[in-house]
């Protein structure tokens, strides 16, 4: 080692950052050299100078400003915690909506599936139990099911006779009509499997259209050939589907006990 | 949300307790680079909020000390170089080999003069005015390395340059330094100077 590299190596060894191996040899240097000893000196003392009067200059931080900037750190922490908060409840609204649209989506899969079952059970004219007047087929439902079952009258359309029929495994009263053109009327006892209010929604299955309505605790489902002009005249009120998100529209078919229409 | 709120709460008492020892230390660090009290203020709030809203990406039991001053170094470079139109050393000097640098003739002469023994009892408020005249790249290094005694590596690591460019810039800085005060030692001081220099001493004393 020569006096060039000691200066080039002297930051470091001053800052304790030579490493051991470099050090020994820097140190050997010093100890033959008759003039680095002096400056290695000088530089040491002058760095321990410059050092000593920077630490004794250097201020501490004024109290009224350590205090605000802990106060901000506080109200950061608490609106980050509210960020949180809205992120959670922003989360918790979003399951919820997906189980509201989930729900609605299983309920009318569960309509759509019923609206299949009657098309096909209507589409396979199975044998009637009984053909006999409106009141007659009403008081021969009393007692095989658990409601009410009424024939409602639509205009131009003549019921001929009815019989009990499984959709879904779900009893249901089946009164057909043979005029103008031929329909199944399907009554079921509302438990709510299938989603549907009191305005008429219509849908297609089967190549038939189904219109199905509530009426109270009775629910029914309309099969028939009829194109959807001609259902609405038959059904007041009846839309295409989805028509939930229409204003309800009153129905003004007569299901009260045939007895009582006119 | 019981749970979310105490948990919070903890974290920001953490980050408190590790923050606690170092607001000074970054305070008189700000001060330096900024030359300002209101300035340093902002920088170091500006410093603490960051800091706390990346305190989750902060790896516990890590050099938390090394982590905040490079969050202020990051932040004051960034306002810096938006606010002011002084140029950084390193686009001129950082392409000369480190060797030319160590040796710039001009310098080297001044250490091999056996007279440049600073005056055992240096005067803060020069060294304090020899450093704020420093250039930002030497000022840093200055700063972290003899009024913070980082490491080289910390200090590497803080500025994110190499440890051989911290050595360089800080041979450099330290000379200027002894320039300026060992200049100042020989000139006659000016009246305002000499009053505050009298004060000084008188405090001392």
């Amino acid at each position: 080692m020569n006096c060039r590299d000691l200066e080039t190596e002297l930051t470091p060894y001053l800052d304790g950052e030579l490493p051991a191996g470099a050090r020994v040899e820097f140190e050997a240097h010093l100890a033959s050299c008759p003039t680095c000893p002096r400056n290695v000196e000088v530089e040491r003392h002058n760095l321990s100078m410059i050092r000593a009067a920077a630490k004794a200059a250097a201020p501490v931080a004024p109290e009224d400003f350590k205090l605000k900037l802990l106060a901000s750190l506080r109200t950061d922490s608490e609106r980050q915690r509210r960020g949180r908060l809205q992120q959670l409840t922003a989360m918790a609204a979003g399951v919820t909506l997906a189980m509201v649209v989930g729900h609605q989506a299983y309920r009318s899969h569960q309509r759509r599936l019923y609206e299949q079952d009657a098309a096909m059970r209507h589409a396979r004219q199975f044998p009637l139990e009984i053909e006999q007047s409106p009141e007659a087929i009403e008081r021969w439902f009393g007692g095989k099911v658990d409601y009410r079952v009424s024939v409602p009258r639509f205009p131009n359309a003549r019921a001929t006779g009815a019989r009990l029929l499984q959709v879904r495994d779900k009893p249901a009263a089946y009164i057909r009509y043979d005029a103008p053109r031929q329909m199944g009327l399907f009554v079921y006892g509302d438990d709510h499997d299938v989603d549907v209010g009191t305005e008429p929604a219509m849908a297609t299955s089967n190549g038939y259209n189904v219109v199905s309505w509530r009426e109270g605790d009775v629910v029914y489902q309309l099969v028939t050939d009829l194109d959807e002009q001609d259902i609405r005249g038959l059904v007041p009120g009846s839309q295409p589907a989805p028509s939930e998100s229409l204003p309800p529209q009153p129905t003004t078919l007569d299901v009260r006990p045939a007895s009582f229409q006119h | 949300m019981m749970f979310g709120l105490s948990r919070s709460t903890q974290h920001r008492t953490q980050f408190e307790a590790l923050l606690a020892p170092w607001l000074d230390p970054l305070y008189a660090s700000a001060l330096r680079l900024t030359r300002h009290e209101g300035n340093a203020q902002d920088l170091v709030q500006d410093t603490v909020m960051r800091a706390w809203r990346f305190f989750e990406k902060f790896e516990k039991g890590t050099n938390f000390r090394a982590w905040i001053f490079k969050i202020l170094t990051n932040t004051f470079i960034n306002s810096y170089r938006r606010n002011t139109r002084e140029r950084s050393l390193q686009d001129e000097s950082e392409r000369q080999s480190v060797e030319a640098r160590f040796f710039s003739s001009e310098l080297t002469e001044q250490t091999q003069n056996p007279e440049a023994h600073l005056v055992d009892r240096l005067m803060s408020e020069d060294v304090i005015k020899a450093i704020d005249g420093l250039s930002i790249d030497f000022r840093m290094v200055v700063i972290l390395a003899d009024l913070q005694e980082f490491s080289y590596k910390e200090i590497a690591e803080i500025l994110d340059i190499p440890v051989g460019t911290v050595m360089s810039r800080l041979f450099r800085g330290r000379k200027q330094l002894q320039k300026v005060l060992l200049a100042r030692e020989e000139l006659p001081a000016s009246p305002a100077i000499d009053l505050n220099a009298f004060r000084e001493r008188k405090k001392l004393a």
